[in-house]
C-alpha cells in the first residue's frame, strides 16, 4: 500500500513517514496542499491513504481535502487529517469536507496504527506488528 | 484595543508536558529558579494565537538543546548532527503543537499560526517566562499577548 504525507514540517513527516513505513506503506510526501495535489497528479494510481495537516502554507489541509473530494479519480484515497486542531467544532469540518478520519498532535504511533487499522488500511493489524 | 484572558501558565504547562512526554519523551520539570544554566547561540521559535486573546507564544533554548530536542523528537541516534534547517523545524513543530493544544484549551482563540524559528543570542529574563527543564537544560516559555493599540 502507498501513502502520501502533507506536512509542511520535515520534522513530522519523518516521524509519521517512519510509522508508516514500518506498518508496509511505501510513502511519498509534500509539504503543503497545492505540491500534494501535484504529487497526486503525477500518480498513475492514487495511494490508499493520504495523512494531513491542517495549517499549512500556500494551502491548508481542509481546502488540500475539498480539492481532493471534487475528483473522482482520487475518491478512493482515504484522507486522515493529522493536526494540532483540536476544538470539535474543527473536527466536524473536516470528516465534514470528506476526511474519513481524524488524529490530533500530538499522537503516538500506537494511536495513529489504531486508526489506520479501524480503517482497514493495516497490511498487519495491530497487535501482531513487531 | 482589548485583549481577552490570556493562557494561563498552568494551561501552558500542561500543554509542554503532554508535548514532551508524547513526542520527546522526557518530562519537563520546572527548573529551578536559582539553577544557573548556560545559554550560548540560541533558537527561538515564535507562534501567534489570535481570536478573543491576541499574542503569541515564545519557545527559547540554546541551540545544542534545540539540537537534542529534535533528535530526540527524530529519533536520531548519538552520532546524528542534524542540519540548523531541520533543528529548527522540529522546535517550530514543538512549539506549533504546544500552541494547538493552548488554542484547543482556550475559549475563544480561533486561530493558530504558523511557527517562525530563529536564531538568538539570549534567553529572556526568569521574571517574563516560565522555564521547564530538558533533560540537563532549561527551555523558556513566554506567553507575550500584542500590545494595546
Amino acid at each position: 500500500m502507498r501513502a502520501l504525507v502533507v506536512d509542511d514540517s520535515r520534522a513530522m513527516r519523518r516521524i509519521v513517514t517512519r510509522i508508516l513505513e514500518d506498518a508496509g506503506f511505501e510513502v511519498l510526501e509534500a509539504g503543503d496542499g497545492q505540491e500534494a495535489l501535484d504529487v497526486l497528479a503525477a500518480q498513475e494510481t492514487p495511494p490508499e491513504l493520504a495523512c494531513v495537516d491542517w495549517n499549512m502554507p500556500v494551502m491548508d489541509g481542509l481546502t488540500f481535502i475539498n480539492h481532493v473530494r471534487k475528483q473522482p479519480q482520487w475518491r478512493a484515497t482515504t484522507l486522515m487529517m493529522v493536526t494540532t486542531e483540536s476544538e470539535q467544532s474543527q473536527i466536524v469540518r473536516a470528516l465534514a469536507a470528506g476526511a474519513h478520519e481524524y488524529l490530533i498532535k500530538p499522537f503516538t504511533g500506537e494511536a495513529m496504527l489504531e486508526k489506520l487499522d479501524l480503517l482497514g488500511l493495516l497490511p498487519t493489524p495491530v497487535g501482531d506488528q513487531t | 484595543m482589548t485583549n481577552g484572558t490570556a493562557p494561563d501558565n498552568a494551561l501552558v504547562l500542561a500543554a509542554i508536558e503532554q508535548v514532551w512526554g508524547s513526542m520527546l519523551f522526557a518530562s519537563a520539570d520546572p527548573w529551578p529558579a536559582d539553577r544557573p544554566a548556560e545559554f550560548g547561540s540560541g533558537v527561538q521559535a515564535q507562534i501567534e494565537l489570535r481570536g478573543d486573546w491576541n499574542g503569541r507564544l515564545v519557545l527559547t533554548c540554546d541551540r545544542d538543546v534545540a539540537a537534542q530536542i529534535a533528535g530526540a523528537m527524530l529519533g536520531c541516534g548519538p552520532e546524528e548532527v542534524l542540519p540548523d534547517l531541520d533543528v529548527h523545524d522540529a522546535v517550530g513543530e514543538v512549539l506549533n503543537v504546544v500552541g494547538g493544544s493552548v488554542k484547543g484549551a482556550l475559549d475563544g482563540v480561533s486561530a493558530l499560526g504558523l511557527p517562525g524559528v530563529a536564531p538568538c543570542t539570549a534567553p529572556p529574563a526568569q521574571g517574563e517566562c516560565m522555564v521547564v527543564s530538558w533533560r540537563d537544560a532549561p527551555v523558556y516559555v513566554q506567553v507575550v499577548p500584542d500590545a494595546a493599540a
